[in-house]
Formats: structure tokens, sequence, C-alpha cells
């Protein structure tokens, strides 16, 4: 227990730092007096008469971008240990089955075709696409009911399918720049998040992580397989529906809002089981934790790798996550 | 071109040299109000910052960026002076440090609504104002496309508006009616020496990912068809879309008269360089059976020239000197 609660304050240092870290540098050279006096000010503990472009760099811009970059990292890897339990695979995760596909097809919808223009904007169209996919998906793995492999090859399908139909609809009516844009897009960026993003986040993830975490004994039966799941009472249709409802929101607010970011939701559940084990009213708080940590921690390397420009954040996650992605291979290659 | 601007600043006319501040400008559906002319200004693209180079505001410049092409080489010596962000997209924080009071785009990707770099209300909250090109904005309000098909033929009127605009708001109205003229001179001399003729097509080929792939083509009413438009012909590619990808079979089909390879500054694909669009055309066994290949009639011009600048009317320049020299024109 001791040993419990030490990790927890120090995971919570660690990711204050980071957010730290993260307001205090950039293109834009702000003392670290002022850094702290722009932070004091916006929460309204001090009236200090700062450069408005030095606040609003800070405040609107730095600081509202971190507390994305956390909520995002937080959901994803959350969205990513549920998907692996309730699917019993090590590679399940939002990007791999399909979902972020489908927000950019959807958010692509908006770009390019237009479509609800005006009435509907990109994240509005993300959203949709999202649970386009995973409507696909549960159409394809046979509702919910097929096996955990079923369902990973049904998201390879859909991921394939929808990544189709983004590039058919980019190349056949996009422009040089739009597909550019397309192209920054797809890759995720925290670019264009402010506050009323923040806002969102967090009402939605923290009430998916108390949802997930209602569900964690649930959780723990079905990586026994559904059968011995149902043997301990746990009504798994069901669970396995509304937890798939929640990964679903949870991904596609977080995707209409920055993009379609990789390998978070795969990486970080691995790495928060080493931590913590495998039992969900743990892993969850940890996955949470870490993907934050993961996140903002990323965000600043997108931000300070190439001076005065902005690597989309999809570039560092996934060359972190491939890597990764390729030991859980080899590690889950089955023995000779 | 520098001295003919030199020459006919005295033609500007005193009486709306002077603009009075504070001065509200109409400008993609947002009013904007200047109380005193930029001192310290960032052009986010390369039209936007060769237009105030052309209006002599070097020194009025904070920084640049967004460059896909090289800048015009008499605004080289100028452009120089200006300190440059990025060639690609900016951050907003880099853009923010140089402390600009203005800041001018060329597309909405720079600027717009949905911009990932920076929206106008970033600015306009730090009370920077801020401008959007009319060529990159007058497509959004009548087309179910954001960025691509023009409902009407681009045209260089757009640009005028442009610079007349940024002539103002810099308080060197007549330095932009200058500009202007010289440009409407070297349009309408463009006009008068090609008689509009049917059996005259262009195809602009912007670049390819490689030979086998789908080439990027100019077309719908964008600047390249202008082009083709102020030449007395017609694109060859008559896709609604501004930049529709077409096989070679298609391509083919079109049959052009001439074909006007782009020169593209970037370096992303071995068939940015003209050089190398025109080895495969060339050597290609069925694409070089093209008339337009057979009898040589392949022209070069700047990629920059294809989005809508004050490139485009360069690009036309060029294309219309390489006409000449084919004895194309009638």
């Amino acid at each position: 227990m001791a040993r419990l609660a030490l990790l927890t304050l120090v995971s919570a240092a660690v990711l204050a730092f980071a957010i730290a870290v993260a307001t205090a540098i950039g293109d834009y050279t702000i003392g670290l007096g002022t850094v702290s006096l722009a932070i004091t000010n916006g929460l309204g503990l001090t009236a200090a008469e700062l450069p408005p472009i030095e606040e609003s760099v800070v405040w609107d811009l730095r600081l509202s971008r971190a507390l994305v970059a956390a909520l995002a990292g937080a959901g994803l890897a959350l969205c990513g240990a549920i998907l692996q339990a309730l699917l019993r695979n090590p590679l399940a995760e939002p990007f791999v089955l399909g979902i972020s596909a489908g927000a950019s097809t959807g958010a692509v919808c908006v770009i390019v075709l237009g479509v609800g223009a005006g009435s509907l904007t990109l994240s509005a169209g993300a959203f949709f696409g999202a649970f386009a996919a995973f409507g696909v998906v549960a159409l394809l793995s046979n509702g919910a009911t097929s096996g955990p492999n079923h369902t990973i090859l049904a998201g390879v399908a859909a991921s394939q399918l929808f990544n189709a139909l983004t590039s058919y609809i980019v190349t056949t009516s996009g422009n040089a720049e739009q597909a550019r844009n397309v192209m920054f897009w797809l890759l995720g960026s925290f670019g264009g998040v402010r506050w009323p993003d923040f806002q969102l986040l967090l009402v939605t993830v923290p009430l998916g992580l108390a949802l997930c975490i209602y569900m964690a004994r649930a959780l723990d039966a079905f990586t026994f397989g559904d059968e011995d799941a149902a043997a301990l009472g746990v009504p798994v249709g069901r669970i396995r529906l509304a937890l798939f409802a929640v990964t679903a929101v949870m991904t596609a607010t977080i995707v209409s809002m920055v993009g379609a970011i990789g390998f978070v939701g795969l990486v970080v559940p691995h790495a928060a089981r080493f931590v913590v084990g495998p039992m969900h009213m743990r892993l969850l708080p940890a996955c949470a934790v870490i993907g934050a940590i993961f996140m903002v921690t990323a965000d600043i390397v997108s931000r300070v790798i190439v001076a005065q420009q902005t690597v989309p954040i999809g570039v560092v996650t996934a060359l972190v996550g491939v890597p990764f992605f390729a030991i859980i291979l080899y590690r889950a290659r089955p023995k000779a | 071109m520098a001295i003919a601007i030199a020459a006919s600043t005295c033609l500007g006319s005193a009486a709306q040299a002077q603009t009075d501040f504070p001065l509200t400008i109409e400008n993609c559906g947002q009013s904007i109000t200047f109380e005193a002319p930029p001192q310290n200004a960032v052009a986010l693209g390369q039209n936007s910052a060769e237009i105030m180079l052309m209006l002599g505001l070097e020194d009025r410049m904070a920084a640049t960026a967004f460059w896909p092409n090289t800048v015009l080489p008499e605004l080289a010596e100028a452009n120089a002076k200006v300190k440059l962000l990025s060639v690609e997209f900016p951050s907003l924080e880099s853009v923010l440090s140089v402390q600009p009071d203005f800041v001018a785009a060329m597309l909405v990707t720079l600027l717009g609504p949905d911009s990932k770099v920076a929206k106008r209300e970033d600015f306009h909250r730090l009370d920077i104002p801020t401008y959007l090109s009319p060529s990159a904005c007058s497509v959004t309000e009548v087309s179910t496309d954001i960025y691509g098909a023009r409902s009407e033929l681009w045209t260089m009127e757009q640009l005028y508006k442009e610079i007349e605009d940024l002539s103002r708001i810099f308080d060197v109205a007549e330095r932009g009616e200058t500009v202007i003229a010289d440009l409407k001179a070297r349009e309408a001399a463009l006009r008068g020496r090609f008689g509009d003729r049917d059996d005259l097509t262009f195809l602009f080929w912007f670049s390819s990912p490689s030979p086998e792939d789908d080439a990027y083509l100019a077309g719908g009413n964008g600047p390249s068809t202008y082009i083709a438009d102020l030449l007395g012909g017609s694109n060859a590619v008559k896709a609604p879309s501004e930049w529709p990808t077409l096989g070679w079979e298609g391509i083919m089909a079109t049959d052009p008269t001439v074909i006007v390879a782009a020169q593209v500054d970037r370096k992303r694909w071995s068939l940015d360089e003209a050089e190398n669009k025109i080895a495969f055309l060339e050597s290609d066994p069925i694409v070089s059976q093209m008339e337009a290949v057979q009898k040589g009639r392949i022209v070069v011009m700047p990629g920059a020239a294809t989005n809508a600048s004050i490139q485009t009317l360069y690009g036309a320049e060029e294309v219309a000197r390489q006409l000449e020299a084919l004895d194309l024109v009638e």
C-alpha cells in the first residue's frame, strides 16, 4: 500500500513537472518569472502587468495545449487498455481498430467535400466518422460476440476501408495545399487546441475513467475469456457493448480535436502493466497518468525538434510506438 | 521591372496617396481596423510576402514564412533583409515571438478557421489586425469545396484588390497604384499579343509522385486556366476541380496542343523538376506518342505561377515567350 502511495505521488509530480516544462519552453523565449506570473494571473491569484503577447503565449497557447495533451494522452491510453482487455489481444487500440481512420475520413469529408460545411464543423465530422468506423467494426465482427482475433481483423479491414476512402477523397478533389493540410491533420496536431477543447475533455476523460474503473472487476474477468467471465456472473454482452461505447466516445472526442494520434493506446497500457500489474483497478489509473506524461512529453518534443515549426505529434508518437509494437509482436510469437 | 516601376511612380494620383487612420477594411467577411500603418508585419505565405516586398516594405516586415518556391529574382535582395521563420508552416509561437503588429496570409490553411497554424482570432485577441488574400477566401462562400473549385474563373482583379488593400494599410497607396498599373499594362500587353483561338489547348502538369502515378494537373477555374485564357487558348483539362489527378491514358485523351511542365522548387519528388518531366515525356514509349511531345511543344513555367499570386502573370509571360519561339502564335 505504501508502494502504491509512493507511485501515485511520484507520477503526479512527474506529470506536474512535464506540464511545467511544456509551459516554460517554446519558440518564444519567455523568462521563468513571467511564465509563473502569467499562470498565477490566469488563475486569478495575481494581477501583474505583463506584456499581453507573452501572457497569451503562456496561458492560452502553452498551458491549454499541455493540459489538452495530458487529457488526450490519458484518454487514448485508457481506451487502449480497455480494448486490449475486451479483445484479449495485446495489439488492440483505437488506431489499430480503425476508429481513428474513421474519424479522419469524417474530417476529410468536411475539409474536402464540404459535406455540411458551415453547419457541421470539422470536429463534428470526425466525431461522426469515428462512430461510423465503430459501427463497421461491430458489424464486421458480428456484433460484439465473436472472438477477439475476429474483431482485430475487422478493425484492420475498417482501417483499410476508411484510409482508402480518405485517399480517394483527397486525390480526386484535393489540391496540393489541401492535401498537405489533410496530411497534417491525419498525423495529429495540438496546434489548434485552445481552452474550450480542454473544457470538453475535462468532462469526457474523467467520466470515461470513472465508468471504466466502475467496471474494472468485469474487465479482470474478461481477460480469462468470455465463458469464464460469464461463469463469474459477468453479463458479458452488455458490459462489452457499454465499454465499447465508452471507448468510442472518448476516442471520437479526442481524435476530432487533435487528429489521429497513433500508438499511445498501444504503448502505454503495456508500460503500465510492467509498473502496477494486470489488475484493472490499478492498471486504469496508471494508464491515465502514464498516458498523460507520455503525451505531454511527446508534444514538447514535437515543438522543439525543429525550430520555428511544429512536427505533427503523430510522427513523434509513432517513432516511439512502432519499435514498441515490434517488441510486443516478437514477445507474443508462438513459442516453438 | 524595377525600372518600369521607378519610371512610372509619378503617374500615381496624389489625391489618394494619403491613407486616413483609423482605417477600416472589409476582408473575407470581416471588418478589420488599423489604428496606424504597420511597422512590424508578418507575411504568411509567399504571395503575401512578395506583394509587401514589391511595395518596398522590407524595412517594415518582421518576418515571413511558407515559401513553396524561390523568391522572384528582382525581390531577392529586399527579401534577404527580412527574417525567415520557416519555408514550411510556422508555429504560432514563432510568429508571435517577432512581436508582429500586422499579419497577412495567402492561404486559409495558414490563417483560416480550421487552421492548425493560427486563427484570425488568435491575433485579434492581442489587437493584432490580420488580412487574408481575397484569392484564398473568395472561393469559400460560393462553393461547397472550401479550398478547391472556384465557381468563376480566377482573374488578376482579386490580386489587384489585395495589392490595393495592402498598400492602403501600409499607407503607400501611390506605390500600390504603380505596381497595379505595371501589372495591368503587362496583362493587357499579353492579351493583345494573343488572339483567341479554339485550337490552342494547354496541359499544366504540376508534379507526380512517380511516372506510374496519376499526375497532379491544374484544372478548374484556377490561375492556370486563367493563363491559358490570357494566351488565347483554353485548359485541356476540363475537370471542375482546381487540382485534379489524372492517369496518362486520360491525359493522352485530352490531346493538348502544348504541355506546360512546371518547375517546382521544393524537393519532394523527382518529377518536381521540369527537366525530369520533359525526360519522361520524351522517353516513355506511349506518352511520347502525344502530338505535343512529337512536335516538341513542351514549355517550362515556374510552379508558383499555378498558385493565385503575382507569379501567375510572370508564368504567363514565360509561357508566352516560349510559345512565340515555337511559332505557335498567329
